[in-house]
């Protein structure tokens, strides 16, 4: 039988209320050091980096009281990627990557060229991932939407001045993601009606691309109209409300940064700029 | 009715949404509840009372989380039920469901049902005027009309002629008369209870609006919080408001206003659904 609940499973995006310190950092604080430590996961290659960097975000999770195990489920859906991607990257990109202590050969057959470089390459990788998962799943689970997209445009305000439109960006993006869940409910009682009616998804076989298509449209066009319909729903509203863009707008919450923001802030930049400089013996 | 073997069985059904979340919800708390074949059976409840997970657990879109439901005698709590047998025996039409409708022409919409089962083309036909005539869409008239150019009415009623295309033994409207104007409320609530008594339909009927449970149904289940917490006869429900109130829901008006005059100490029956008894009773009252 299908299972009809799509949002049990995806959990990257979903606001989770709670009072942890997370909760009570400025949005521009925790986008910030956000920034700094996805820097440092990213270019981090060395094996002692990596499980330093794995421990910090272990310990944020921690602290963050939010179960590992819920921020881990979203990984679910893309583990078949994650495994594709590992065994190309094993098999296919041995010259490609140098370790810092040098490449050596473990394994060569035609093609394929396995070295301690792509050895590394998988453990690193796959380790990144679940660093950037967690990462991501602490800002977006102890943030709304709103705190996000507010705390964006405010960090990309001092552009305004040379024209970059923070404002507009920022209001793309609250909408967008604001419309993720909405579309999703919509999508699932799409997919519940024409299933009352006897429609079958997901069968006829994998390689069946143009029946298994064809199943899509019942709920692709329904989803298509809805989504439309509620975008001119949106643009009547803006416009009954006077929206003119974002010139003389204020907000109905304002930012304070306290000494708690400016520390994490601090941190986070230290905290990459070591793990980016120091020379890691393995 | 009551000593055959009821056609829907409920019993202690669970439903837990986003189960094993932070963010996990009760929906369903131990509900039990019976439907006979060729009755009219009535579900009320305030909004997240948990009416619309009950209908979606009796054609198998949801799964029971605990308990079981029974249809016609199969079990879809069991492992390897022919799930589309059972949606082809219990029609499902939600809530606006004008939004399932995607092909271009209305009959093409109407037909999707029947061919999804592989009918052959002439008996595909046949259940589409066959329900084009039951919903009031004349066959001829609209059959080529282009689905997005019907008015909303009109589109309400080829959605649910899409779902009566299935000849479904039970028929489950899950407030699919809200946001109709009127007139078409009353149409469409007029069909229903043609289906009902002419081709026999098991009838499930999910309404917050109390004047069409008294018109259309024989039995009525109220849940509150997860919970079956008033089941009876229109009737026997009806001639207790306070409990009604108490769970913020209301009685029909023509009741209530019997109600009133009871209470001004008027001799009165209480238990009046329609509006053409209390007629009978304000008469007796002024000896008209």
């Amino acid at each position: 039988m299908e299972d009809f609940e799509f949002l049990r499973n995806i959990t990257i995006g979903q606001y989770l209320p709670g009072d942890s310190i997370f909760y009570k950092l400025d949005p521009r604080a925790k986008l910030l050091a956000f920034f700094f430590i996805v820097a440092a996961v990213t270019f981090t290659s060395s094996y002692l980096g990596n499980v330093i960097l794995l421990a910090t975000v272990l310990v944020l999770a921690a602290i963050s009281t939010i179960p590992l195990g819920y921020m881990l489920r979203g990984i679910k859906p893309a583990l078949p990627m994650i495994i594709v991607l590992a065994i190309m990257q094993l098999l296919f990109l041995g010259d490609f990557y140098v370790p810092p202590t040098g490449i050596r050969t473990l394994f060569k057959w035609g093609f394929i060229h396995i070295t301690t470089g792509s050895v590394q390459l998988v453990i690193v990788s796959t380790l990144r991932f679940f660093d950037l998962l967690i990462l991501v799943s602490l800002l977006t689970f102890t943030t709304t939407t709103t705190e996000l997209t507010h705390g964006l445009e405010s960090l990309m305000s001092p552009l305004a001045r040379f024209g970059f439109p923070a404002h507009e960006l920022s209001l793309v993006l609250t909408t967008a993601l604001r419309f993720v869940p909405i579309l999703a409910l919509e999508l699932e009682t799409i997919m519940k009606a024409q299933a009352s009616r006897g429609a079958n998804f997901g069968t006829g076989g994998r390689l069946r691309f143009i029946q298994q298509a064809r199943q899509v449209l019942p709920i692709l066009i329904p989803l298509f109209i809805d989504a439309l319909r509620r975008a001119e729903d949106l643009i009547l509203a803006m416009e009954a409300r006077c929206y003119v863009g974002g010139k003389g707008r204020t907000h109905l919450i304002q930012f304070r940064s306290s000494l708690r923001d400016y520390l994490t802030v601090v941190f986070s930049i230290v905290y990459a700029i070591f793990m980016l400089t120091y020379k890691f013996p393995f | 009715m009551s000593n055959s073997q009821p056609i829907v069985k409920v019993e202690n059904l669970w439903h837990i949404y986003l189960r094993d979340t932070p963010l996990e919800v009760v929906a369903l708390r131990g509900v039990d509840m019976e439907v006979y074949k060729g009755e009219a059976v009535g579900i009320i409840g305030h909004t997240g009372a948990g009416k619309s997970t009950l209908v979606q657990h009796l054609n198998g879109l949801l799964r029971p989380h605990k308990g079981k439901v029974i249809i016609d005698g199969v079990d879809l709590s069991q492992e390897g039920v022919d799930i589309r047998a059972i949606r082809q025996k219990v029609g499902l039409v939600s809530q606006y469901p004008e939004r399932q409708l995607f092909k271009d022409y209305v009959a093409d919409d109407i037909a999707f049902g029947p061919q999804q089962f592989g009918l052959p083309p002439e008996e595909v036909r046949e259940r589409v005027k066959w329900a084009m005539e039951m919903v009031g869409l004349d066959f001829e008239r609209f059959k080529d009309r282009y689905t997005f150019s019907l008015s909303g009415g009109e589109m309400r009623r080829a959605a649910i002629a899409g779902v009566l295309a299935l000849r479904p033994k039970i028929l489950i409207l899950d407030e699919s008369t809200s946001g109709l104007d009127p007139r078409g409320r009353s149409d469409l609530l007029r069909r229903i209870k043609e289906l009902h008594e002419k081709e026999g339909l098991t009838i499930i009927f999910v309404s917050p609006n109390m004047e069409d449970m008294a018109e259309l149904v024989d039995r009525i289940y109220i849940l509150a919080d997860g919970q079956v917490v008033m089941s009876g006869t229109p009737r026997e429900i009806f001639s207790q408001p306070e409990e009604l109130y108490r769970l913020g829901l209301g009685i029909p008006q023509v009741t209530e206003v019997m109600h009133a005059l009871r209470a001004r100490g008027k001799n009165v029956r209480v238990d009046v659904l329609t509006v053409v008894e209390a007629e009978a009773e304000v008469c007796k009252l002024l000896n008209c």
